[in-house]
C-alpha cells in the first residue's frame, strides 16, 4: 500500500474514479478529452466497466413498462440512426473510434481496423457489404461508404463536419482514372446517404471515394473545385 | 460484462448483432435490445436514482442516445452490453447530479449495512466480491457506495464522517488494490 505510485498506477486509479463517477469540474471534463484523444485512457476506463460490470449483473431486473418503450420510439420517429447527438456524450463516445488519432495509428491501419470492426458487426447484422471505404482527413476518420452485394452504396458520417454557409458536401468516387471523379452524392450536412451509382460498374477493390466541400447546388463543372474534406480507397470488406 | 457463462455469451451477441443492425437505420432492432435489456437497465438505474420515474428517464435517455451513436460501437474495442451499460451509467449520473440532494431512506442508512448489501448481490464466486471483500470495511465502503449508488466524494465524506481529502485517498488506495486483486 506504501509503494510509490507510478504514472500508470495514476492513470488507472484516475480511469477507475471517472467510472466510479466521482470526477467534477475541470478534472472530469479533461478525462473526457483524454476518452477523445488518449487510447491508453480508454483501455483504462474499460477494464474499469469490465470490473464493475458485476454489480450491474447482479441488479435484479425491474419491469421495463411497453409506455416507455413508447416513449423512446416516439423520440426517434423521424429520426435516422446517428446524424446528430449531444456533444458531450458524442464526444465521449466518440472516443472509441477517434483514439486512432491518439494512438499515432497510421492511417492504412486505422483503415484497416475499422473496415474489419465495421465488416464484423455488419455481417453480424446479416447484411453484406461487399466493399468498406474509410474516408479520413489525415488519420481522423469522418465518413463510411459501405457497397452492399444488392447494389446499394451507403454513405455514413462518423463524425459532425462543419459546412460554412452557401457550402455543401458534395461525394465523389473515381471509377476508372479515364472517366475521372464521378458525383455521387450532395448534403448540406454530414448526413447518412445513398449514393447514386446506378450509372457505375459496381465498386471494385482500392476504389476511391472522397468528399469534397463545393458551392450550394454542387460543383458547377462537374468536376471537384473545393478542399478535399476526406477521402478513402474501398476495401474488401472481411 | 462477464461473459463466462453461455446465456451472458449469448445476450452479448444478440446486443452486438442488433446494434450493427440500429447502425444500418433498423428501428425492430432498437426494440430487441429494449426486450433484451430494459428490464435489467431499469433495475441499474433505479438503484442508482432511486425513483421510479428518474430511473425510466435514464432508459428513455440512453436508448435515445444508444440510436443516435449505434454507428459508433466498435465491436473491436469492447462488449456490446458494457457499451450499453455505460451509457446508462454516464446518463444516469447526470441525472442525479443535475437533481442535486433529494432525500430517501437510503441517505439516512449506515454506510456499513449498505455497503454490504451492496456486496450481497454478487455472486460468493465473483473476483469483484472477493477483492473488495480483501479491503477495510471504510475503504471497500467508498468504492461499493460510489459505484452501486452514485454517491459524490462529498456524500461519501458526509456519510462517512471523514474530510473530503481522506475519502479522495481512500477511494484510490482502494482503485489500485482492486487493480492489483482483479489484474
Amino acid at each position: 500500500m506504501s509503494a510509490p505510485l507510478t504514472d500508470r498506477d495514476d492513470d488507472s486509479a484516475l480511469a477507475g474514479e471517472y467510472e466510479l463517477g466521482l470526477l467534477e469540474g475541470e478534472a472530469k471534463a479533461q478525462a473526457e478529452r483524454r476518452l477523445a484523444t488518449d487510447a491508453a485512457f480508454v483501455r483504462e476506463v474499460e477494464r474499469w466497466r469490465t470490473r464493475f460490470a458485476a454489480f450491474d449483473d447482479a441488479t435484479p431486473p425491474l419491469a421495463a413498462p411497453e409506455a416507455l418503450w413508447r416513449k423512446i420510439e416516439g423520440g426517434i420517429a423521424g429520426q435516422p440512426a446517428a446524424v446528430a447527438s449531444a456533444p458531450s456524450l458524442w464526444s465521449r463516445i466518440w472516443g472509441d473510434l477517434a483514439v486512432m488519432r491518439g494512438a499515432a495509428v497510421g492511417a492504412s491501419l486505422a483503415v484497416l481496423v475499422l473496415a474489419i470492426g465495421l465488416g464484423a458487426a455488419i455481417r453480424a447484422a446479416n447484411k453484406q457489404p461487399v466493399m468498406v471505404a474509410v474516408l479520413l482527413d489525415g488519420d481522423r476518420a469522418g465518413a463510411v461508404v459501405q457497397a452492399f452485394a444488392d447494389g446499394r452504396t451507403v454513405l455514413l458520417p462518423l463524425t459532425s463536419i462543419s459546412v460554412p454557409e452557401g457550402k455543401v458536401l458534395e461525394v465523389w468516387t473515381l471509377p476508372s482514372r479515364e472517366r475521372g471523379p464521378v458525383s455521387v452524392g450532395l448534403m448540406e450536412r454530414a448526413r447518412t446517404l445513398t449514393l447514386s451509382l446506378k450509372d457505375l460498374p459496381a465498386p471494385r477493390a482500392d476504389q476511391l471515394f472522397e468528399i469534397t466541400l463545393e458551392p450550394a447546388g454542387g460543383s458547377p463543372i462537374g468536376r471537384p473545385t473545393g478542399p478535399v474534406l476526406f477521402k478513402g480507397n474501398t476495401a474488401l470488406a472481411l | 460484462m462477464s461473459t463466462s457463462s453461455q446465456t451472458d455469451g449469448a445476450a452479448e451477441a444478440q446486443v452486438a448483432a442488433a446494434l450493427a443492425r440500429c447502425a444500418g437505420g433498423d428501428r425492430n432492432a432498437l426494440r430487441v435490445i429494449y426486450d433484451l435489456e430494459a428490464g435489467r437497465m431499469t433495475g441499474v438505474a433505479r438503484r442508482l436514482l432511486r425513483r421510479q420515474d428518474l430511473a425510466e428517464e435514464a432508459v428513455q435517455d440512453t436508448f435515445m442516445r444508444v440510436w443516435r451513436a449505434a454507428r459508433t460501437f466498435d465491436p473491436q474495442k469492447g462488449s456490446a452490453r458494457t457499451w450499453l451499460y455505460a451509457i446508462l451509467r454516464n446518463s444516469a449520473l447526470s441525472i442525479l447530479r443535475d437533481e442535486g440532494r433529494f432525500t430517501s431512506d437510503e441517505d439516512k442508512q449506515e454506510s456499513a449495512p449498505m455497503t454490504e448489501s451492496a456486496l450481497a448481490l454478487l455472486p460468493e464466486t465473483s473476483a469483484l466480491r472477493r477483492c473488495l471483500e480483501r479491503l477495510d470495511a471504510e475503504r471497500r465502503a467508498v468504492v461499493v457506495l460510489a459505484y452501486v449508488h452514485g454517491l459524490s466524494h462529498g456524500e461519501l465524506a458526509g456519510k462517512l464522517g471523514v474530510p473530503l481529502g481522506t475519502v479522495k485517498s481512500w477511494v484510490r488506495r482502494s482503485l489500485l488494490s482492486l487493480q492489483e486483486c482483479m489484474g
